[in-house]
């Protein structure tokens, strides 16, 4: 059907130069290539055809036909195309060439997959990333033979920080005032400056994927979906029944699309205002941190009148929503957001404004672009190093194909910039909500009757406050097979290292907390009860 | 005079602030600010419940559980566990489950916290063993199809039994 579309062929004449498999499904390219050809796919879609890396997920569908998968996940944002590369691995020999050499950004989801898979990836330097240090080398929690509820004895081992005798080491965290969750920064100084800066996460790694896809129902993993994180969960449970919905092939009514958008962006208004409150509190400016969340509280209300709940908010289910929006609420909504934009606008202008916050913004904490795009930055970060992508435009999920907005891009790539990315978002965010609300189709809100169908593929991108999410869903018999999420925090910690190196150490809280970073919805997957010594983590270093 | 301007900028939050007033509220001591829709604890019904678990396979974080003895199948809510996502009350059959805005929930007595609902077995009328069916399930599916009459009573083993020896004595007039 959609094979004469022109953006496609490209894609047809990979077919013939490297003889691979090609298969397209509505929005989506089916690659399946042999590993020998696999960097050189990767290397002509990233550098040549200019998709972006998203992650990759490893799947053991062992019980299906014998081999381990790894499909990695690219988004053609230009053509509003998911291209799927799949790699099968022979079950005794999982062995695949790494694409980090090409792809940069790939080099947190290929040792998670190592680590929970047992895939070995040639070319590169191996290291545990997710897993501690204690836990057993040949157990891979995520292949289908170990339960879910599995807990090897591991015995806790004190972590130390290391000295070196050149620089000085400043530990931020695990626990520490400016990091809200368990996350280590350890930053090398030299007097005043950042010289280098080591990264060590996955403390609270919790089992989700695994749980999902063993213990969970359909309709219940949207709950543990919504979540994976206190700010942004409704991303996930919609990035995840809209995965689900795509691969079963469900028409879902339109009210329900709608709805889904204005609470998505509900969402994010309360998320960037969350962010921007911290940030002031961060440089100091405790009166604009107030005032920020005192606005933002109008969001909470308004979030708990749509849903039900100010947090989690529990309407998505696959099929559609559980709440519907009535005239009253509508206008109610439309009143507060009037409100909310007038004061806000007055407002920011006035703590934009204020001196200590200009200039601790501006110029710190650097991004340039090609670092942004060698290592798939998403979100307000890349938006606010020049590059102009948003889920929401490029691949229309939702409603948004019914809604007009702007998307905000600076070329500085400073602090300040993604700090207006977001205080322009706002504003969006505000117009959307309108716009939906007054678009809003009549029509019932839920699918009576559906069917999943087994082993379908479905892939969705959800453009989260803070960059978008990725859930990757292969179907099973009355819950996922395989359930991947990627939150985009995950991407965007590494792009640290390049921020914070060069920097007075006074600047690196507030470059820190400009990613948004959401360390809980990075970490996900095993319960780990005795925290233990670990390895280093090295930041993915981009040349530097 | 615009540098003047520029430079008291940051201190119209004076203005701001003034206007707003103050907006924190005496909670414990006024009404906490909730919106009508707003979920909260939820209550069942033990008169109307049936015992028959669909709100425990709905349930995704196991608030709600069964627990079967010898003859009794008790429905158990566990508050602390609960995510307040109403589930429970889509998926009810009789509507026995209610939801509240109840959200003030700390206690002292961990009993507080749980709720019970004790159902009592019913008993195979053709091999006496009890089956997993409460009482109120058997009345329930009764009253809405009394021609299940014959074996609403019976345990699934003797259910089955008696459905192939009646296939069986229609197609080949077979009887014991």
């Amino acid at each position: 059907m959609s094979s004469t579309k022109p953006e496609l062929e490209k894609y047809y004449k990979l077919r013939e130069e490297y003889g691979v498999s090609i298969y397209v499904d509505r929005d989506t390219v089916y690659i399946t290539t042999p590993r020998e050809k696999l960097v050189d796919i990767a290397s002509k879609l990233f550098n040549e055809y200019q998709c972006t890396f998203r992650t990759c997920v490893g799947t053991d569908e062992r019980p299906i036909n014998g081999f381990f998968s790894l499909t990695h996940i690219f988004t053609d944002d230009r053509s509003c195309l998911y291209v799927l590369v799949k790699t099968y691995l022979e079950s005794d020999d999982p062995r695949v060439p790494s694409i980090v050499s090409v792809v940069p950004g790939a080099d947190w989801c290929e040792m998670e997959a190592r680590d929970l898979l047992g895939i070995e990836f040639t070319g590169r330097q191996q290291y545990r990333l997710v897993l501690p240090p204690e836990w057993p080398n040949n157990v891979y929690p995520l292949r289908k033979e170990v339960p879910y509820n599995y807990r090897p004895p591991v015995r806790g081992v004190s972590e130390r920080v290391t000295t070196t005798v050149e620089t000085g080491v400043v530990p931020i965290g695990p626990y520490h005032p400016a990091l809200h969750e368990p996350e280590y920064f350890e930053l090398y100084v030299e007097g005043e400056r950042v010289v280098d800066v080591n990264y060590r996460g996955f403390h609270v790694h919790r089992g989700i994927e695994k749980l999902g896809e063993s213990r969970m129902t359909y309709q219940q993993v949207n709950f543990l979906a919504e979540r994976i994180c206190g700010i942004c969960g409704f991303e996930h449970s919609t990035c995840y029944a809209l995965a689900v919905e795509k691969a079963a092939k469900l028409e879902v009514p339109e009210r329900a699309q709608f709805i889904r958008s204005i609470v998505l962006e509900v969402e994010r208004l309360h998320s960037h205002l969350l962010l921007l409150g911290v940030a002031f509190h961060l440089l100091g400016y405790d009166t604009g941190f107030m005032h920020t969340w005192r606005i933002r509280e109008k969001i909470m209300y308004i979030a708990e009148l749509l849903t039900g709940s100010r947090k989690t908010y529990g309407i998505n289910l696959i099929g559609g929503v559980r709440k519907d929006i009535n005239e009253e609420k509508k206008l109610k909504v439309l009143e507060t957001i009037r409100e909310l934009e007038r004061e806000f606008k007055s407002f920011i202008e006035t703590a934009l404004s204020v001196p200590q916050v200009k200039r601790r913004l501006t110029g710190t904490g650097v991004l340039p672009k090609e670092y942004a795009v060698k290592l798939s930055v998403e979100g307000p970060v890349a938006r606010a190093s020049g590059i102009n992508r948003d889920a929401r435009r490029d691949l229309p999920y939702a409603a948004y194909k019914y809604a007009s907005f702007k998307v905000p891009v600076y070329t500085e790539g400073d602090n300040m910039s993604r700090i207006l990315v977001r205080v322009d978002e706002i504003f969006e965010s505000i117009s959307i909500i309108e716009q939906l609300l007054d678009k809003i189709p009549k029509g019932p809100i839920m699918l009576d009757r559906y069917e999943i169908p087994e082993g379908r593929v479905g892939v969705q991108v959800v453009e989260a406050p803070r960059g978008g999410d990725v859930h990757f869903v292969i179907t099973g018999r009355g819950k996922p097979y395989r359930w991947r999420v990627r939150a985009p925090t995950y991407s965007n910690i590494p792009a640290l290292k390049v921020m914070l190196k060069d920097q007075p150490l006074a600047d690196a809280p507030i470059t820190i907390a400009s990613i948004d970073p959401c360390f809980s919805c990075t970490d996900r997957i095993l319960v780990i009860r005795s925290d233990g010594r670990r390895e280093w983590i090295r930041l993915a270093g981009v040349g530097i | 005079m615009s540098f003047i301007k520029r430079a008291l900028k940051p201190v119209e939050v004076i203005i701001v602030a003034a206007k707003v007033g103050r907006v924190t509220i005496k909670y414990p001591f006024e009404e906490p600010l909730i919106s009508p829709d707003f979920r909260g604890k939820i209550e069942i019904d033990p008169t109307k419940c049936i015992g028959c678990g669909a709100c425990v396979n709905a349930c995704p974080p196991n608030a709600l559980e069964m627990i079967e003895s010898e003859d009794k199948k008790t429905l158990r809510y566990f508050v602390g566990r609960c995510i307040f996502c109403w589930r429970c009350i889509d998926v009810c059959p009789v509507g026995a489950i209610k939801g509240t805005r109840e959200f003030e929930l700390a206690t002292n007595d961990v009993l507080d916290l749980f709720d019970f609902i004790i159902h009592s077995k019913t008993r195979c009328n053709t091999c006496g063993k009890m089956t997993s069916e409460t009482t109120r399930m058997q009345k329930f599916i009764l009253e809405r199809a009394p021609i299940a009459e014959v074996y609403s009573s019976k345990c699934p083993e003797c259910r089955r039994n008696s459905l192939i020896r009646a296939v069986a004595m229609r197609k080949v007039g077979l009887y014991e």
